[in-house]
């Protein structure tokens, strides 16, 4: 499949808060309660289509224990998205650590990475431990576009994914990025804008290697 | 009176006598007549024919036209002796399917005995006795027929100038310098890779480093061929466009002559009457299919008469000597000639040295080599009985290890034998010992669990640490090969089983914890154990090795993955470059690989298999690493090729799971390890695990464990 850019994405948050349910009903539409858990990191790919143009959106679903912080923070690297996920339903264990995380990523991925902040699993309702207005609150503080979503009926999740990658489309638009260089997790594809790397990755059927 | 014994030993041959008279008139016919002048001449340096036997002979393919016959000779000079064969010159007749070049190169010029390590002596149903002659470099001539007999005396000979013993694990095998440990002798002399070091000295100390006694000693019978072609035959031109293939190729084949030299020092050491060998013969065919859908090369078209041959050493050596010789211009018709040998399978050597293969004759860097020696079939429960004594004791367990290296466990002996593997049971403990032990652990097992089972909720309020420790466990045992019948479905009581072991191990091992990681870790292990207290006891005894995986600092795993990019540095050194430019050099890629031992990359049954071979530490203790390298040297190609980055090769190594060929990589790893020998235990600090910590005080420094 073609795309006009693909962006990097990294979903970052404490173990079991549904980092990587909210990937598999992004990518595969269904909720499964039965996987193994991550260990390092997975990745999940999908098309989506920004102001008519076909975007690929390549994501990084990493372990949350702290004992794997070291290598997490390696996984930031040209990421031009983040998605920072919380559990509703656990006060003092997610939302509470959402500081710390945000201090990696600032410190490890680019500045200009787009970072969505996440309220997951508000199918939860009657066990919610933060209410939607501290989740607002703290966005707001930290400058992230904020929703609640849930893994296991979908609510939200297409457009927390897909207004992160509108909030970066636009960066480009804006002129933000220098979209040639890689380091801010977008390359360009067919379709894009022209730059130096246009084309590379571009499609399953370019022809064998170039042998540069 | 030793001497004497041995040489009786040696007359209860059925040619020893005839051969020994033999021996006397030939010795005689010398002196005498045929080379009369020469012991004249070399006399006067002090040289002597001490042995002289004809129509030794070499078998360099199956084809008997291409067979090298000549004189095979020990020469004494001052207080040293020689050893020679020198091929005969081509008769005028002779359909000259053998060039005098193939002659030149298998001459054996004056090698002092000294630099023998070992003979190993074939004596085949069918056929003449043959020896192979091991150097102490590791290397080792093609095996030599006598078609006249000659071998115990030769043996004999030699016994009189050298200190020759027989082995103690092999009454084939005579010692010439008996070192401590021949095959670690062997693979610290051995280089490591890099094509242009192979290129310049790694055959030269074979013929080159022998300095002839006598010149006159050659000559004679090959006309003046001499050692000049070994010394200066490397003409890589450096401007020379094809050079750079051609270093591909000589890189490729420095691992496989590396290999060959030791398998020919292994094929001393092995026992010939092993078990399994016999299983190897019934079924040639076990090692003949082509791995081509694994080896990353679907694309590539293969040769329709893609072979994978079992060669002998000697084979090996041949293509190694052969290849080193020539121009690239010559390299096609010498893969030709490779290609062409596989039928040839000597019994004795072929099952012992394994496999390689050559895909696509036209493409030298599409060439791929799968070698080490032929996986086993498991080993089952009849043949287990076999290393148990009277009383239950594993009574060499070395070899049990082995025979697991090899092959593996059937299911049903796992819960077994892996408690030995893993260091719950001593090998020399018997049944009933083993028995009364698990009673012992099992109260002690329930003690530990009781110390969380007792912790009241209004305790619980007031301790944190266990709260989260059980919150994570809760949340981790849910999401733990639940896909496996084992472990799913609601309420599957394996689940509970697998929290509260590991909830009682966080107990037992406070300052540890719990981890993720670890879950995956103890799931096989409830699996094959079934029972509670032994599954415990078992994970605590891997966790005394793998704890260092999970520590907060991630020191267990830094360490590995820095021992991984030397080991690489050292086997792949294009590919350690590749990393270093890229960036990849925290090996993070190999991340979980190496915390979960593979755990994520095959199906549970194989996985299980890998895992029973890693425990053995048969050929290391961190063989798990030889493996990572094997994984990574088979697809280095076309990590290179489409110049990964950190991000793609993260990728691409992840998506790798369930696409490795177990056996294959197996066999690519233990040809790696041997390969790499003493350099590679080099590069792995000590400590490493799942090495012991050198300092047991030391292994969980305190850490806090709260997830902020
Ligand atoms: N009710 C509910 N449960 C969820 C939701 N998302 C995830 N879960 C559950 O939370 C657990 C952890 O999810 P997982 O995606 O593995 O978390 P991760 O560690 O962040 O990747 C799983 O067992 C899921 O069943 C959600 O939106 N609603
Ligand atoms: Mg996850």
């Amino acid at each position: 499949m073609s795309y006009a850019y693909l962006f990097k994405y990294i979903i970052i948050g404490d173990t079991g808060v549904g980092k990587s349910c909210l990937l598999l009903q992004f990518t595969d539409k269904r909720f499964q309660p039965v996987h193994d858990l991550t260990i390092g990191v997975e990745f999940g790919a999908r098309m989506i289509t920004i102001d008519n143009k076909p975007i690929k959106l390549q994501i990084w679903d990493t372990a949350g224990q702290e004992s794997f912080r070291s290598i997490t923070r390696s996984y930031y690297r040209g990421a031009a998205g983040a998605l920072l996920v919380y559990d509703i339903t656990r006060q003092r264990e997610t939302f509470n650590h959402l500081a710390s995380w945000l201090e990696d990523a600032r410190q490890h991925a680019n500045a200009n990475m787009t970072i969505m902040l996440i309220g997951n699993k508000c199918d939860l309702a009657h066990r919610r431990a933060v209410s939607t207005e501290e989740g607002e609150q703290f966005a707001k503080e930290h400058g992230l576009i904020f929703m609640e979503a849930s893994a296991k009926t979908a609510q939200n999740v297409e457009e927390a994914f897909i207004s992160t990658a509108a909030t970066i489309y636009k960066k480009i638009q804006d002129g933000v990025f220098d979209v040639s260089n890689e380091s801010y997790g977008i390359k360009v594809g067919y379709g894009g804008i022209p730059g130096p790397s246009g084309g590379r990755d571009g499609s399953a059927s370019q022809a064998g290697g170039c042998c540069s | 009176m030793q001497e004497s014994a041995e040489l009786h030993d040696l007359s209860d041959d059925s040619d020893y006598a005839a051969s020994q008279q033999q021996q006397q008139q030939e010795l005689r016919s010398v002196v005498r007549t045929d080379s009369g002048k020469k012991i004249v001449e070399s006399e006067s340096e002090g040289a002597e024919v001490v042995f002289l036997k004809d129509n030794v002979t070499i078998h360099p393919t199956q084809f008997a036209s291409e067979r090298i016959s000549g004189r095979l000779r020990l020469i004494k000079q001052a207080s040293s002796l020689f050893m020679t064969w020198i091929p005969y010159k081509e008769r005028a007749d002779s359909v000259g399917a053998v060039t005098e070049k193939d002659r030149n190169l298998y001459t054996i010029r004056a090698v002092p005995v000294t630099d023998i390590r070992s003979i190993r002596r074939h004596t085949p149903t069918f056929g003449w006795q043959y020896l192979i002659i091991v150097l102490s470099s590791g290397l080792a001539f093609p095996p030599l027929y006598f078609y006249n007999g000659g071998v115990r005396e030769f043996l004999a000979t030699l016994k009189q100038h050298v200190f020759l013993v027989r082995s103690a694990d092999d009454v084939n095998v005579f010692l010439v310098n008996d070192f401590q440990d021949p095959l670690q002798k062997s693979l610290s002399s051995l280089e490591l890779p890099g094509a242009v070091s192979i290129a310049n000295s790694s055959s030269t100390p074979t013929f080159a480093n022998s300095v002839p006694p006598n010149e006159n000693f050659e000559g004679a019978d090959v006309g003046t061929s001499s050692t000049s072609q070994y010394g200066g035959r490397h003409g890589l031109k450096v401007n020379d466009p094809a050079r750079d293939l051609s270093i591909q190729v000589l890189e490729k084949f420095s691992l496989v002559t590396k290999f060959a030299r030791l398998t020919t020092s292994n094929i001393l050491r092995e026992i010939q009457n092993d078990g399994f060998l016999a299983n190897d013969r019934k079924k040639p065919s076990q090692s003949l299919p082509v791995n081509n859908h694994e080896t990353g090369l679907d694309e590539v078209q293969s040769v329709p008469d893609t072979i994978s041959v079992t060669p002998d050493p000697l084979e090996i050596f041949i293509v190694w000597t052969s290849i080193e010789g020539l121009s690239d211009a010559e390299l096609c018709p010498v893969k030709q000639k490779a290609l062409c040998r596989k039928e040839n399978q000597g019994e004795e050597a072929a099952t012992r040295v394994g496999t390689f293969e050559l895909v696509d004759c036209k493409e030298f860097d599409k060439i791929t080599l799968v070698w080490g020696q032929p996986r086993q079939p498991p080993l089952g429960s009849e043949e287990w009985a076999t290393f148990l004594d009277a009383e239950g004791r594993v009574t060499d367990s070395k070899a049990l290890r082995k025979r697991i290296f090899y092959g593996g466990l059937e299911q049903q002996i796992r819960n077994e034998v892996w408690k030995f593997l893993l260091g719950y049971h001593e090998y020399d403990s018997t049944g009933a010992e083993r028995e009364y032990l698990a009673s012992v652990k099992k109260v002690e097992y329930e003690t530990l669990k009781y110390q969380w089972q007792s912790v009241s909720p209004a305790q619980s309020r007031r301790f944190t640490k266990f709260r989260e420790r059980k919150g994570l466990i809760d949340k981790d045992v849910v999401r733990t090969d639940r896909s496996s019948s084992f472990y799913d479905g609601d309420d599957n009581p394996n689940v509970i089983l697998l929290r509260d072991i590991l909830l009682t191990y966080s107990f037992y091992n406070f300052d540890l914890g719990y981890c993720q990681g670890m879950s995956d870790l103890l799931s096989p292990i409830l699996y094959v154990m079934k029972d509670e207290s032994e599954s415990f006891w078992c994970f605590v005894a891997l966790m005394e090795r793998l704890g260092p995986n999970f520590n907060r600092d991630q020191n267990g795993m830094h360490s590995q993955l820095f021992a991984l990019s030397k080991l690489v540095e050292l086997l792949d050194s294009p590919l350690h470059n590749y990393f270093r430019q890229n960036d990849c050099l925290n090996y993070f890629f190999c991340f979980r690989w190496v915390l979960i031992q593979f755990k994520r990359e095959f199906d549970f049954e194989k996985m299980m298999r890998l895992w029973e071979v890693l425990w053995t530490h048969y050929q290391s203790e961190h063989f798990h690493l030889y493996v990572c390298v094997a994984i990574l040297k088979k697809h280095g190609k076309k990590i290179m090729g489409e110049e990964m980055d950190f991000d793609t090769l993260l990728k691409f190594i992840n998506e790798l799971s369930g696409q490795i060929d177990l056996d294959a990589t197996l066999r690519d790893a233990e040809a790696l390890c041997i390969c790499a020998g003493e350099n590679g235990e080099a590069c792995i600090p000590p400590g490493t695990p799942p090495s012991l910590p050198v300092e047991a005080d030391l292994l969980y420094p305190l850490q806090d464990d709260t997830d902020t």
